[in-house]
């Protein structure tokens, strides 16, 4: 690269060459002054490619830096999924042996109700059955006092036999495997109605049911739910001169809310919380019979079916009986 | 004429004193004979056993048979039954405490004639055994005897 000294010096000679030649001076002036301009463009460019090195190099760290980053992240995410994968094949292990566990406990629960459902019945049919045995071939020994503890005997014995079956149903309903179809509830309260009225053709009841209202849910759990709710409505309103009972759903909050509405004698609200225990009853059994079960077992399959029951009532006036179900 | 029995196959002797109360109160005047246990049911039925005098050409008319039986129980009696060309056609009535499905199910897997449920009211079950009589006894037409 000339230096200035060396230029100084090309501008002396190029001067004196000047002074000393025409001609053939003039030539070596233009080519001398030529070869200062070329220098200085050179100079020139020079700079600049030095400059733009410069450049390259700082970007050329900042691309390692950058890499650098990418390959840490790359790391990273790389000890996070492995670390990810343990913890799902830990939660896997686990919900497996939780799952053989409910299994297990669902054998033993079948054998149990097999067991139940064979020997719990036989004493109970002993006890009924020689009671009245008692009563008929030995009446004329026995005062009434002695045929009414006999029929005490009898009727523990079958009301005890009727509370094994409905505790069997109950404990068949959680475990029974759902089936989630669309279903046309209008359609199955209309099902359950006409065999209610098939059962009891001279009850007079005046059924209102809203058509179409479609839900999501199992059918034949769905249908127990109507049997329970419309059974115990056709039940509560025997004593009514006109009964209503109806089925439609209104709004509650942003979901709909189903509802079996009767006019019968209703429930004191004190009370409600009872209403969905299994045996509770709210009324004596020679006003109205049955064992308890029905709506603790509606509660149950509600619950299995994603959705909440509740009631309000009135002594007298009749009660509504509200249920939600999970959407598809 | 011969004797038109009824075989009950049932261990608890209280179900047998009831059944056979429920059968006299039915006007059923038939001959009942009891087994204990499964085993009996088929000396009798195949004429072995305690029973090897017995003339194997008498079957009874119908066989009412518990399912919870010590030795062999019910379902095996009735496979038994089923597997033996004598006894093939014999009607058989399951009467017994369970209404569990899985009874249910196999019993008409192993071709029984009818599933019966012994209700805990003696009113119901006396009328139930009535009824069974009036059926198998009465109305219904017994398979002709295989020799």
């Amino acid at each position: 690269m000339p230096s200035n000294n060396e230029k100084e010096a090309l501008g002396r000679m190029t001067a004196e060459n000047a002074s000393r030649n025409t001609g053939d001076g003039m030539q070596l002036e233009d080519t001398q002054r030529a070869l200062i301009n070329i220098l200085d463009d050179f100079d020139i460019e020079k700079t600049k490619v030095e400059k733009a090195n410069l450049m390259l190099q700082a970007k050329s760290g900042e691309l390692n830096r950058a890499n650098e980053e990418l390959q840490k992240a790359r790391n990273n995410l790389e000890v996070r999924v492995e670390e990810r994968t343990a913890e799902l094949q830990q939660r896997t292990l686990q919900l497996e042996a939780a799952n053989r566990n409910l299994e297990a406990s669902n054998k033993e629960l079948e054998s149990f109700s097999y067991s139940v459902s064979h020997d719990l019945r036989a004493p109970l049919r002993t006890m009924d059955g020689f009671s009245l045995a008692l009563v008929e071939d030995y009446g004329d020994k026995l005062d009434s006092q002695a045929k009414g503890y006999l029929q005490y005997i009898r009727s523990s014995s079958q009301l005890m036999g009727q509370l094994i079956d409905d505790i069997l149903n109950l404990s068949r309903i959680t475990r029974a495997e759902i089936h989630l179809n669309r279903v046309d509830l209008s359609d199955l309260a209309r099902e359950v109605v006409e065999e209610l009225k098939r059962v009891q053709p001279e009850r007079k009841v005046d059924f209102v049911i809203t058509p179409e209202i479609k839900a999501y849910g199992d059918r034949g759990l769905l249908k127990l739910v109507f049997e329970n709710l419309l059974g115990n409505a056709f039940k509560f309103t025997s004593k009514q001169p006109v009964a209503r009972i109806e089925f439609g759903f209104t709004n509650c909050g942003d979901e709909p809310a189903y509802f079996v509405r009767d006019n019968g004698i209703g429930f004191d609200m004190t009370y409600a919380h009872k209403l969905f225990k299994p045996f509770q009853r709210l009324h004596r059994p020679e006003e109205f019979s049955g064992t308890g079960i029905g709506l603790a077992s509606v509660q149950r399959i509600i619950t299995r079916l994603g959705g909440r029951v509740w009631a309000e009532g009135e002594v007298g006036k009749g009660a509504i009986f509200y249920f939600t179900l999970r959407r598809s | 004429m011969p004797e038109r029995t009824i075989l009950l196959v049932e261990d608890n002797p209280a179900d047998v004193t009831l059944t056979l109360r429920a059968l006299k109160r039915a006007n059923i005047a038939n001959d009942l004979v009891v087994a204990r246990d499964g085993v009996k049911a088929l000396d009798y039925l195949f004429c072995t056993g305690h029973y090897s005098s017995r003339d194997i050409n008498q079957l009874p008319v119908v066989v009412l048979l518990d399912l919870k039986l010590p030795k062999i129980d019910g379902i095996e009696v009735l496979k038994s039954l089923r597997n033996n060309t004598v006894t093939k056609h014999l009607p058989v009535v399951i009467l017994t405490s369970s209404k569990e499905e899985s009874d249910v199910t196999a019993c008409y897997e192993f071709n029984c004639n009818s599933y019966v449920r012994k209700p805990v009211d003696f009113n119901q079950f006396a009328e139930s055994v009535k009824q069974l009589g009036l059926y198998w006894l009465v109305l219904n037409e017994a398979p002709p005897q295989t020799k």
